[in-house]
């Protein structure tokens, strides 16, 4: 797999917000949001990004999508300079990236049929007008589980899944190669939790889509991803494939995560790892590893030097000093 | 709220009925809030008001009984009678003839002065509040500086400038609300911006214009109508400060909120020249305002 060139290629991403303070809005600090990110997503894998809420999954998502501008670092999606596009080419570009959102309640206008809302954005980049738009979007409706009367419909007159089929039926409108699918079940029931999962599977099937998944539910991950990725205070701390992360996670953010997922049979006496204390204020991350303030197996080091993701003996990433011992 | 759930039931059905493979036929959508204006029985009862008071100013020639402004001392401050319904003035002017005529200026004041202050409010509060930053803040510090005025005080300073007559009040009234507009505009625009659907629009290579005019601003509309129904009133009153300022609309021509203003002087002695064109604005007023909360209710897709 590793021989095709990535979709996606996100090398020392940044995003800091800045803390403004007192009546002329000086700029006290920076919470940083994402701090030098960096991962490659290769055609029809889904990468899974993983982490507990403020960790800066999200905003990695958007700034990949330059809905907000990084603070630095690089994007480049088919080898192309997300960053460095000028307008004309940026709308483009997000014809192939598009995004499907957590709240399906507040992704879709309350003014608009959904049939009319799907159909703007056709005409919008000159792919189809009129009877040939409503036909296009009627059949993307119905390739997301809908059916074609729906698009005379208003937002309103759908259940939260149905929203979030019309979410992804308007994200795929526009026949994108990459999609970003920030939390995109979090907000709906569990029953409708694993249609919504398995249509997504089936589009990826279908439309040859590569997704970015955003989750911080390690049972879905496991069931949708490829790759994975564990995200804490702004820094991926594990990279690596499925099977070798759920089978022996290598940074103990990743143990204890994963330490922490019910098992259904109660006769397994599973050990969790619980951690003390609270996530650090991303606007002040504590010195050395971001983690050492609540890690299980904290060395000396750990407080000084910030450790690299670097990749092990057998080609998993890892940013720890127990995995690297540093020299 | 009864009839109306049953109404979207029965939407709902028919929707699903008429899910034809064949394009069905759409009615357009003003048609469509016109039908659903039209069963809101507040609304048709706004829509009368106003519609007496548009056709009694329209009419006014044929159902003056009087001249407006000729005088006639000898009968002066009579109260209604056969000759006079609405009974005379401190000139002798006959009341009712002034106040049809009257209202041709006063529904024009309202109207227009709304429609000046929407058009020149509502794209400064939009642009201000979508695109935030320093436009965002020297905008706001300049509707400061004209909120800080009392409006009246705006509308004097506006009309200093252009000169008295009742045209150049509907500019000054107008342009004295602007910044009322701008600022609700830029308020209800700044949640909405953040909400998914104009991030999903921007995603999908939408103009900022585009998102603006059809993301946006149809999701500030509800403050907006009511804001204006107010303002409506507002304007007229304005406008009747203007004219007992001798600002506004000049001594002979009649204009309900100046037959107001004279008419104080005799509340004690002859309240119908105050208790009438008080009525009229106050019907007038409420006309607008049922108007309004049918339209702000048949223009939403989740109460029609």
């Amino acid at each position: 797999m590793n021989a095709t060139l990535p979709v996606l290629s996100v090398r020392n991403l940044k995003k800091h917000f800045p803390i403004r303070t007192g009546v002329f809005s000086r700029v006290t600090g920076h919470v940083k949001a994402v701090d030098g990110v960096s991962f490659e997503i290769f055609p029809g894998e889904t990468f899974a990004l993983v982490g507990e809420s403020g960790c800066g999954k999200s905003t990695t998502g958007r700034i990949i999508l330059r809905l907000q501008n990084a603070t630095d670092g690089s994007v480049h999606f088919n080898q192309e300079d997300v960053y460095a596009a000028s307008f004309q080419r940026l709308r483009l570009l997000r014809k192939e990236m598009q995004i499907v959102f957590q709240d399906p309640y507040s992704a879709l206008n309350p003014r608009l049929t959904v049939g009319s809302a799907i159909r703007e954005i056709l005409q919008v980049h000159g792919l189809a007008s009129g009877a040939e738009a409503r036909e296009r979007a009627e059949d993307v409706l119905i390739r997301c589980g809908l059916e074609r009367y729906h698009a005379d419909r208003y937002p309103h007159e759908f259940s939260g899944g149905q929203r979030q089929r019309v979410v992804i039926a308007r994200a795929l409108a526009l026949d994108p190669r990459f999609i970003v699918a920030d939390e995109p079940i979090s907000a709906l029931d569990v029953s409708i939790q694993s249609q919504i999962i398995n249509l997504l599977e089936d589009l990826q099937d279908s439309f040859d889509l590569t997704y970015l998944f955003i989750s911080h539910d390690l049972s879905v991950v496991r069931h949708v991803a490829d790759r994975v990725g564990v995200m804490y205070l702004g820094k991926l701390v594990e990279v690596g494939d499925k099977a070798e992360f759920y089978r022996e996670p290598l940074h103990p953010y990743s143990q204890s995560l994963l330490s922490a997922i019910p098992v259904s049979d109660p006769a397994i006496k599973k050990k969790r790892i619980i951690l003390k204390g609270d996530v650090p204020s991303p606007a002040n991350p504590p010195a050395g590893c971001p983690f050492h303030t609540r890690c299980p197996h904290v060395m000396e080091v750990c407080r000084t030097v910030v450790p690299e993701l670097k990749a092990t003996a057998e080609g998993r990433h890892v940013a720890c000093h127990l995995v690297h011992p540093p020299a | 709220m009864g009839p109306e759930k049953l109404q979207t039931s029965s939407a709902l059905e028919a929707g699903t009925t008429g899910a034809a493979t064949t394009p069905r036929k759409k009615t357009s959508e003003f048609r469509e809030v016109f039908k659903y204006l039209l069963r809101n029985r507040g609304a048709v009862i706004g829509l009368i008001i106003i519609g007496f008071f548009i056709i009694a100013s329209l009419a006014a020639p044929l159902l003056a009984t009087h001249s407006a402004t000729s005088t006639s001392l000898a009968n002066r401050l009579q109260p209604a009678s056969g000759a006079h319904w609405l009974g005379t003035d401190e000139l002798g002017r006959d009341l009712y003839s002034r106040m049809l005529y009257g209202g041709r200026i006063s529904l024009n004041i309202g109207i227009i002065s709304v429609l000046i202050g929407a058009l020149l409010g509502v794209p400064i509060g939009a642009i201000s509040g979508y695109y935030g930053g320093k436009l965002d803040i020297i905008t706001q510090r300049f509707i400061d500086i004209m909120i800080a005025f009392p409006g009246i005080l705006l509308a004097i300073v506006v009309v200093t400038v252009l000169g008295v007559g009742v045209q150049n009040v509907m500019i000054a009234t107008g342009i004295a609300s602007v910044p009322i507009y701008a600022r609700l505009v830029r308020g209800s625009v700044l949640s909405i911006k953040e909400q998914s659907y104009v991030t999903a629009a921007r995603a999908a290579g939408l103009r900022d214009g585009t998102i603006i005019f059809k993301h946006v601003l149809p999701n500030c509309l509800a403050p907006l109508i009511v804001q204006s129904t107010f303002q409506i009133a507002t304007s007229i009153l304005w406008a009747a400060g203007l004219g007992f300022l001798g600002l506004g609309a000049q001594a002979p021509t009649p204009e309900w909120g100046a037959i107001l203003s004279n008419g104080r002087a005799y509340i004690r002695t002859a309240h119908h020249l105050t208790t009438f064109p008080g009525l009229a604005i106050l019907f007038m007023v409420l006309g607008f305002n049922l108007v309004g909360d049918g339209l702000r209710d048949a223009l939403d897709p989740k109460t029609r």
